[in-house]
């Protein structure tokens, strides 16, 4: 699977202050979360120039919302009207608080928490992680009921863990503990031969036998390598995925754990490529979370979040069901029927004209759910509206990808195959809020 | 968990053409981290085998080996315990528990590995444990002439190892198992 193809200089601040290419397709401008830190290319928008350590660098962990609020109020709003709506500080100040608010009532109202959540949920760490938990069925709506959850599912993954991560020699050591075996003090052993006890043939090491254990263990063993290889690529810009610190080996042993009890309890799709940058923005989230007891367990939350988000687009990595109807390829041909009822002159110039397969720029947008198109806080903005848009993330994620498309169609349509090819495959850093914004628009009515 | 392959005596091509193909189709890479062997393989060819098993190969010298490189006897350190490694045709009388159990404690090891007999033994004294994995190929000693073919797998985990020994008795392979567990290196019984 091809690294995160935005090379550092494209993601510099450079590039944002130049003015966006796509100059009057864009609708009237929709008013971005200003709370968020956008790397917005458009000059319309409010320079943050005091927030320059931008997204566009590695990201380093989540700003506290705090500053971000406090500069918002600091800088002047607008330059010169050429918006409708400028961002104002007061906006983010309501949307944090209506979410604040959504958020501590004693049933949450998960209708109305998709809705605020879908226009993008503010910078901060401990609201983002409780809200994604919400919104993947993690906790149910019912406050009271949450440490329940909390407590029974993180000793079913304990459980999981102690289970499926043993390695053979471990798991008959308790098997005979538990029949109570002849106790092995050396000193009651007397000197001359050993005894020996017979043993069924699947036992041993170098059984073949499918149903053995040590079999089964060694086979495995190719999954746990693939896993391993692929933790270690993961974010390798991050400090927080790689690297050589111990903060990074515990976060990539976290990862490689969560992947392999997936793994080990779905041996229909074992483990494909792509996984682990599915789970490391999820991973992250509920890691920064400011409260340190959450944080503590945010592997085994990431896990069942993980599988939740995974249970919905699971059908893509299965490479049987490829050609079939829930397939990946079958999906890929959706987006395209639903680019030609948007617009079809864009694809009729892409698919015709310049011959592009879809296949070839949609694939990794739709199983990676857009992690490698666009940095890792950009990201986080797109999945808060994927996971919280009521038509579901598959669909959410189709109308996204369109928006994508149509945002460049000037570029496009201007370009031959290798030059739209490159482009796609390389897709420039725009302003998420406005490209979201479009995909609203999408919507089927 | 480390899995450690005992075996030796081989004799190819003098006494036996092959391992049993039973034997063959178990050993496959990837499972074994290392190999001790008691000697006798006796040609290149199957220190090459051998090596296609497991790249951590240790040999001694047996009398009938053609490489004369191999040393007398060997340690090695493996997890939690030692393990001396000797073909046995030096310790006289061949086979004797009280004249091993010298070499033992001069090599200062745990677990002693020898050869030479042909046949499979595992016996305990105080201070620790003498292996004898047989022949793999049951090719005949100078003392028996009717020999199974067998070999040990040692799965050494912390402070024990569950010994694992194949024999392969008319035709079918017969696996054994024997635990041992080394007292602690604190002075209190466990």
């Amino acid at each position: 699977m091809a690294k995160k193809g935005i090379p550092e200089w494209l993601n510099s601040s450079l590039w944002s202050s130049s003015p966006s290419p796509i100059p009057d397709d864009r609708p009237l401008r929709h008013t971005p979360p200003a709370a968020t830190t956008t790397v917005a290319p458009s000059p319309p928008i409010v320079e943050h120039p005091s927030l320059s350590p931008s997204p566009s660098t590695a990201p380093a962990p989540i700003r506290p919302p705090s500053n971000s609020k406090s500069e918002n109020n600091d800088l002047p709003n607008g330059s010169g009207g050429i918006d409708v709506t400028p961002p104002t500080a007061a906006e983010d100040v309501s949307r944090k608080t209506q979410v604040v608010a959504e958020l501590s009532k004693k049933v949450i109202d998960l209708k109305e928490l998709r809705k605020i959540a879908s226009q993008g949920l503010p910078d901060d760490a401990a609201i983002r992680s409780l809200v994604w938990k919400l919104l993947l069925g993690y906790l149910s709506p019912d406050r009271s009921l949450w440490s329940s959850e909390f407590a029974k599912k993180r000793s079913q993954y304990k459980q999981f863990k102690d289970e499926l991560l043993m390695n053979p020699s471990e798991v008959t050591r308790k098997m005979e503990k538990s029949k109570g075996g002849a106790s092995n003090d050396p000193k009651l052993q007397a000197p001359g031969a050993l005894s020996r006890s017979e043993i069924t043939h699947e036992d041993h090491p170098l059984s073949l036998g499918t149903t053995s254990l040590w079999n089964n263990f060694f086979k495995d063993t190719e999954v746990l390598e693939q896993i391993d290889r692929d933790v270690l690529r993961t974010h390798p810009d991050m400090h927080f995925f790689s690297g050589d610190s111990a903060v990074a080996k515990s976060n990539q042993d976290a990862l490689k754990n969560v992947l392999t009890i997936f793994a080990k309890l779905n041996p229909g799709i074992r483990y494909v490529q792509g996984m682990n940058e599915i789970l490391a923005p999820i991973f992250y989230i509920f890691k920064n979370d400011p409260d340190k007891g959450n944080a503590a367990y945010a592997e085994a939350d990431a896990f069942f979040c993980f599988v939740e988000l995974m249970s919905g687009f699971r059908d893509n990595f299965c490479q049987q069901l490829d050609n079939s109807v829930v397939g990946i390829r079958y999906t890929i041909t959706r987006l395209s029927m639903l680019l030609k009822h948007h617009d079809e002159e864009l694809w009729r110039h892409l698919e015709v004209t310049t011959k592009i397969n879809p296949q070839f720029y949609a694939f990794r947008w739709i199983t990676l759910l857009l992690t490698q198109e666009f940095n890792f806080v950009e990201s986080l903005h797109i999945w808060d509206t994927l996971l919280s848009d009521p038509e579901g993330p598959q669909e959410t994620l189709l109308r996204i990808c369109c928006a994508m498309l149509i945002l460049v169609r000037r570029r496009l349509l201007a370009g031959d195959f290798t030059s739209n090819l490159k482009l796609l495959q390389n897709y420039p850093p725009t302003n998420i809020s406005h490209m979201l914004y479009v995909a609203d628009k999408l919507r089927s009515k | 968990m480390v899995l450690v392959l005992a075996l030796g005596d081989l004799h190819v091509p003098h006494r036996a053409a092959d391992l049993p193909p039973k034997f063959k189709s178990m050993l496959v890479p990837g499972k074994i981290q290392h190999i001790i062997c008691t000697g006798n393989l006796c040609i290149k060819e199957i220190h090459d085998y051998l090596k296609t098993i497991c790249p951590d190969l240790h040999i001694v010298r047996g009398e009938f080996d053609e490489d004369a490189r191999y040393s007398e006897t060997k340690t090695l350190t493996i997890g939690q315990f030692k393990l001396g490694l000797c073909h046995g045709h030096q310790v006289i009388p061949w086979g004797d528990l009280d004249s091993l159990a010298m070499l033992q404690r001069q090599l200062d090891v745990d677990i002693l590995v020898t050869g030479h007999t042909h046949q499979f033994t595992a016996y305990k004294h105080e201070g620790g444990v003498v292996i004898n994995p047989g022949s793999a190929t049951g090719a005949y000693s100078s003392i028996n002439q009717d020999v199974n073919p067998s070999f040990v797998l040692m799965d050494i985990d912390g402070l024990r190892v569950v010994v694992y020994v194949y024999e392969l008795i008319d035709g079918e392979v017969k696996v054994d198992k024997i635990d041992f567990k080394k007292a602690s290196t604190s002075t209190s019984a466990p």
